[in-house]
């Protein structure tokens, strides 16, 4: 720690940092944990959806307070989260009753509380179109305004999607493993699974390979899911191999010491689950290296091996492995998950071949899921935005905290923030979930 | 009934110099960590294992229960059993026989053999007199009683013992044995380089294949086998003062294995028991035998290895040539370059007891990963290693594959085991 | 063989010693050097009865010459229990030789049958054999272990008092022809070592432990005792040495301390033959032979 940041943490920095407008960050709720107060669900124009979703849930629900006109009702209480159905809000004048629901709820909305917004993906005439973007519009808007880490989040549900479908992401939203994704907005397609409840460990008797498990996001990744039942195989390069022993010692999986660029990472991948006598229900693609000049100065070696190993490395991986020839591939039904950036989604300076290579992961993941849409195969990736890591740690003092306060819950994320999205997209109840890229950065500054 | 005991795999440590980077780990930090990385690699954390069998060659009194020890400290079940073997340089091989053989006997199903030693980590004893007088002290009943024995104390006594390396009955230490060997068989300077110099190049090549990613876990950020030298050439060992037999001796620090810390360790199973549990079956461990000689009588110090084989082989019924691949142990190259010489004379094998020489071998099947004069030699570690990466080269070569260690070690003992590949 | 020989025709006279002799006048007068020129030694012989042996000190004699402790002793350790016998024995008022000045030029012992160390010994040393040498006179110091009236050890120490004379032609003595070997083993012997020797036989000569006493007799630096070399020799033969045997050594160069040495040995017809040399093994210091009997 610099004498710089030292002096900030001081009690005397604090204070006079808090007079300069920087708050202190909140604490934000974590795990599988849901909020406090209770959850209003609102309905505007007869949606259910929402409302069977809670029950499936099996959270009780209770009725919003309704801004209706000169001085702004209070719910006298804190509420833990407002879930809003909006599914059947198509005109521009039921935006009206969306406002009257949020005003009340934003300011009773406690710290780490939620607001949910379900609305339909854009169909239909111009202004359902155009009402479905505006959707988009508030959520950001909201979640810039809430406070003390609360989050806003918009789920577009498919039309066909059952409230089974949409279990998984409702649960993971409202609970603290979503802590800091706020201000996104992603698509729950139909899954065609049955889906009766929240699973506590949704990844039992699942075999889930992390790539770059030895430290950082790709070790809290291999703890999350195990915690959540998935058997790990954590795959770092040998010479990480003393820390990715131990982690996946720790989370009672074994550790695969591998390049995954060389020609035979999938197939060694592969042989090493297939010897246990079974096949992958997912691939997490965290590994990923920067080697970050600006571009007068980024020569071919630089941009290569950053394109090869946090982009082409995967795509040969991911060849083999969805080969159904390949034993011990991965198994109809399974899950991949990419690790985009918010460098790939908004640029940074001095990261040409590190954007490149993580918005092509972005492009890559919207681009395999419909092919996968009919082995049940899903593909996803989340985009990390200033995650405190060994990493990150390594940033000056002063750029760190700029980097960290530049989003909208003032503070950076963790790495199990990461690894709790990258769960609920592999859950198998999240079969509806594919092809979208989730930012998991406190609604960064940068990007969309 | 007889089982068939199978080696599953393997994992050790890097090998470095005493001295070097793994100064400061002491045999238990070592073995422990060799365990942890094969427990990561066959997810075995938890697990309870029908026994761990590891030595060291040097080891402090206070590391009486070294491997159990280390097994506590390890992911390993607690409940897992342990015990300490010691065979010189040939327990980590010893130890596998044990476990191979606890296996065969259906005694166990699962077994860990292992080995570690640290130059670095060598106890220092206090000399006899401060010893005793320090016992006597110990079990005084007064105060006066207490004091009264060091005032025997001189000061020569406090001068601290290192262990020696020498043999204790012939005051040789092992590379003075050895010059005597290299000079009674003729071995020369070149051939001992050439044998050097192919083993860093062959060990190199097997790094840079990744064939050691399944076998080694980095420790202390190192994370490839420090003694190692690539660019080393037969000219640059040439160039080399001899270390052992004299100013016109043949054996040099490039020839001879260094000092070395490190730690290696072998899964091993019951070949049904390996296959419900889907673990890997590399290679059958079929059989062992274990000589000696008499070196106090003159014989040659590390030349155990010569009866060991013949007596193994003929119990076998199998001849040098039914061996796809050879790991001779190199204590030396010479060592190497003796033991080849002596299983094909006539006359000493005859001596030995054996009914006939054993005969030449294809040195393209020998150490063709490298051995212990590239990767260095941890005393009780080196059979350990040898174990799993000969396993998974037979396993390379296919079913039947037959593959042969032969290890010599300290008071003219010899260890030689034959593995097969299933 | 039967019967006694025929030199032994007049018993000699004997003399009881209650326990070891200690720092009595006989041992003090052992370590002055005589001045006499003529040679002569005393007619009695002298006995202890009913030895026992020290267990202890039997453990730090073998840890110093390097024996596994065993119930059976080494055949050296019983002469180091009739030395102080020697000392006594030539520390009398009727001998002219000393211990002091005198050197131990060979050494030949006999083990009857294994000794155990609980055996109480009866312990009999008496001199004999008086004969010219070319550089003094030699003396045969005969020692006898009986356990119930059996010899079960017998041992001849052969002295040089030097520049003493004694009648007669010194006997002409073909010294047994030398080929450098190559060393099977090889002590270092510490400088500590005549001391740590010093402290388990008994042997108080200072030319073993003082640099100054060394130097009066013509050593540069002290010389470790020839006996220890013996039993040390006879030590690296462990397992190799029959039950019964007979073990005779020459004294050929005495070994300076600190110092390191070889050692090689050899089966030949009927026994074994053991040098210990200098470190290459190219000059002998003390050269054994070991004969079962």
């Amino acid at each position: 720690m610099s004498i710089l940041e030292k002096a900030f943490y001081s009690p005397v920095g604090k204070a006079v940092s808090a007079k300069a407008g920087l708050k202190e960050p909140a604490r934000l709720r974590r795990g599988r944990t849901w909020p406090e107060g209770p959850i209003v669900l609102a309905s505007i124009g007869g949606g259910t959806v929402g409302a069977q979703t809670l029950e499936l849930l099996g959270r009780a629900a209770e009725s919003p307070i309704v801004d209706d006109g000169d001085a702004a009702p209070g719910y006298g209480a804190r509420i833990g989260a407002l879930v809003v159905d909006a599914t059947e809000v198509t005109r521009i004048d039921q935006l009206e009753e969306l406002r009257a629901l949020l005003r009340p709820a934003v300011r009773a909305v406690e710290g780490s509380g939620r607001i949910v917004v379900l609305a339909r993906p854009a169909a239909g005439d111009w202004e359902s179109r155009s009402v479905a973007r505006a959707l988009d519009g508030i959520n950001r808007t909201v979640a810039k305004e809430l406070r003390k880490g609360a989050t806003a989040t918009l789920i577009r549900v498919a039309p066909d999607a059952t409230p089974g479908d949409l279990v998984s992401s409702l649960g993971f939203v409202l609970q603290g493993r979503a802590a800091y994704v706020t201000g996104q907005c992603w698509t729950v397609a139909p899954g065609g699974v049955a889906v009766e409840s929240l699973a506590e460990t949704p990844l039992d008797g699942h075999v889930v390979v992390v790539t770059g498990a030895a430290r950082g996001i790709g070790a809290a990744i291999a703890r999350t899911l195990a915690r959540d039942g998935a058997s790990v195989v954590a795959v770092d390069i040998p010479p990480a191999g003393e820390q990715l022993a131990a982690v996946a010692n720790e989370v009672g999986g074994t550790a695969l010491q591998l390049d995954i660029t060389a020609a035979d990472a999938g197939a060694t991948i592969a042989a090493h689950v297939a010897q246990r006598g079974e096949s992958i229900h997912a691939i997490v693609h965290n590994a990923g290296i920067t080697r970050d000049k600006m571009l007068v100065n980024t020569d071919a070696a630089r941009w290569s091996s950053v394109l090869d190993v946090n982009l082409a490395a995967q795509l040969r991986i991911n060849e083999v492995l969805l080969d159904p020839a390949t034993e011990g591939g991965l198994a109809d039904g399974g899950r991949i998950v990419g690790i985009a950036s918010t460098s790939g989604i908004a640029g940074n300076k001095g990261q040409t071949n590190y954007a490149a290579s993580k918005a092509g992961v972005a492009g890559l993941v919207t681009a395999m899921a419909p092919d996968l849409v009919d082995r049940g195969i899903t593909v996803n990736a989340v985009a990390p935005g200033f995650i405190e890591t060994e990493m990150t740690g390594k940033i000056p003092f002063v750029q760190r905290e700029m980097f960290r306060r530049a989003n909208s819950l003032d503070q950076g994320g963790k790495p199990v923030d990461v690894a709790e999205t990258i769960g609920y997209l592999i859950d198998p109840d999240s079969q509806g979930v594919t092809g979208q890229v989730i930012r998991v950065c406190g609604q960064a500054l940068v990007g969309q | 009934m007889t089982h068939s005991a199978v080696v599953v795999g393997g994992n050790r440590t890097p090998f470095a110099k005493a001295g070097g980077p793994f100064a400061e780990a002491s045999n238990h930090d070592l073995l422990t960590s060799a365990l942890d990385g094969l427990v990561a690699r066959y997810g075995l954390a938890g697990q309870r294992i029908g026994e761990v069998a590891a030595g060291a060659v040097l080891k402090h009194s206070r590391d009486f229960n070294l491997t159990r020890e280390a097994v506590l400290s390890s992911p390993l079940s607690p409940a897992t059993p342990a015990c300490d073997l010691q065979q010189a340089c040939g327990t980590g091989l010893e130890t596998t026989i044990y476990i191979a053989n606890k296996i065969r006997l259906g005694q166990i199903d699962s077994g860990i053999a292992g080995g570690v030693d640290s130059t670095s980590d060598a106890p220092i004893v206090v000399s006899d007199p401060l010893r005793r007088t320090l016992l006597k002290a110990n079990a005084a009943r007064s105060t006066k009683d207490r004091i009264a024995p060091f005032a025997r104390v001189r000061p020569r006594h406090l001068k601290p013992q290192a262990p020696s390396v020498a043999e204790p009955r012939t005051g040789l230490s092992m590379g003075e044995h050895q010059a005597l060997t290299t000079e009674r068989w003729g071995i020369t300077r070149d051939e001992q380089d050439e044998i050097a110099a192919a083993s860093h190049h062959k060990l190199a090549a097997a790094w840079e294949d990744g064939f050691f990613d399944d076998l080694v876990t980095p420790y202390m950020g190192v994370a490839r086998d420090a003694i190692l030298r690539p660019d080393t050439t037969i000219e640059k060992l040439a160039a080399l003062r001899p270390a052992f037999g004299g100013p016109d001796g043949t054996m040099t620090a490039g020839n001879s294995t260094a000092l070395s810390d490190g730690a290696a360790t072998a899964l091993l199973a019951n070949e049904d028991w390996a296959r419900e549990h889907h673990l890997p079956v590399l290679a059958r461990f079929v059989d062992a035998e274990v000589a000696a000689v008499d070196h106090p009588g003159g014989d040659d110090l590390l030349l155990g290895p010569i009866a060991a084989a013949g007596r193994l082989l003929a119990r076998q019924g199998l001849t040098l040539d039914d061996f796809a691949l050879i790991e001779i142990h190199e204590a030396f190259a010479s060592t190497v370059a003796t033991t080849l010489k002596a299983w094909d004379d006539e006359d000493y094998c005859r001596s030995l007891g054996l009914d006939s020489k054993l005969g030449t071998i294809d040195r393209a099947k020998l150490n063709v990963t490298g051995s212990s004069l590239a990767a260095g030699h941890p005393f009780a570690a080196t059979g350990a290693r040898i174990v799993p990466t000969l396993a998974k080269l037979l396993q390379q070569k296919g079913p039947g594959s037959k593959g042969l260690i032969s290890m010599c070690a300290a008071g003219g003992q010899g260890v030689v085991a034959i593995l097969e590949a299933v | 063989m039967t019967g006694a020989p025929d030199t032994v025709g007049t018993p000699r006279p004997v003399v009881h010693l209650e326990g070891s002799p200690g720092l009595g006048a006989a041992f003090a007068r052992a370590l002055v050097p005589s001045r006499a020129k003529r040679a002569r030694l005393p007619e009695h012989e002298l006995t202890i009865h009913d030895f026992s042996q020290d267990r202890s000190r039997l453990a730090a004699y073998s840890r110093v010459c390097g024996f596994t402790l065993r119930d059976a002793v080494p055949p050296t350790w019983i002469h180091v229990l009739t030395f102080p016998l020697h000392v006594h024995l030539l520390g009398d008022a009727d001998s002219t030789i000393r211990l002091a000045g005198a050197v131990h030029t060979s050494n030949t012992m006999t083990l009857h049958r294994p000794v155990l160390a609980d055996e109480a010994l009866d312990l009999t040393v008496h001199a004999e054999g008086l004969r010219p040498h070319r550089r003094g006179a030699l003396v045969d110091l005969v020692g006898r272990a009986e356990v119930d009236g059996e010899t079960v050890w017998s041992g001849v120490s052969t002295y040089l008092a030097q520049g003493m004379k004694a009648p007669g032609e010194p006997e002409q003595v073909e010294r047994p022809s030398w080929e450098a070997v190559t060393p099977q083993a090889r002590w270092r012997l510490s400088g500590d070592l005549g001391r740590r020797y010093r402290a388990v036989s008994g042997d108080p000569n200072p030319i073993h432990t003082n640099r100054v006493a060394a130097k009066a007799f013509g050593f540069p630096r002290p010389i470790i005792h020839g006996m220890w070399t013996h039993a040390r020799a006879l030590a690296a033969l462990e397992g190799r040495l029959p039950e019964r045997f007979a073990a005779g050594v020459d004294f050929v160069k005495p070994v300076l301390l600190p110092g390191t040495i070889g050692f090689h040995a050899s089966t030949v017809d009927g026994g074994i033959v053991a040098d210990v040399t200098n470190r290459d093994g190219s000059k002998p210091h003390l050269r054994m032979r070991i004969e079962e009997t």
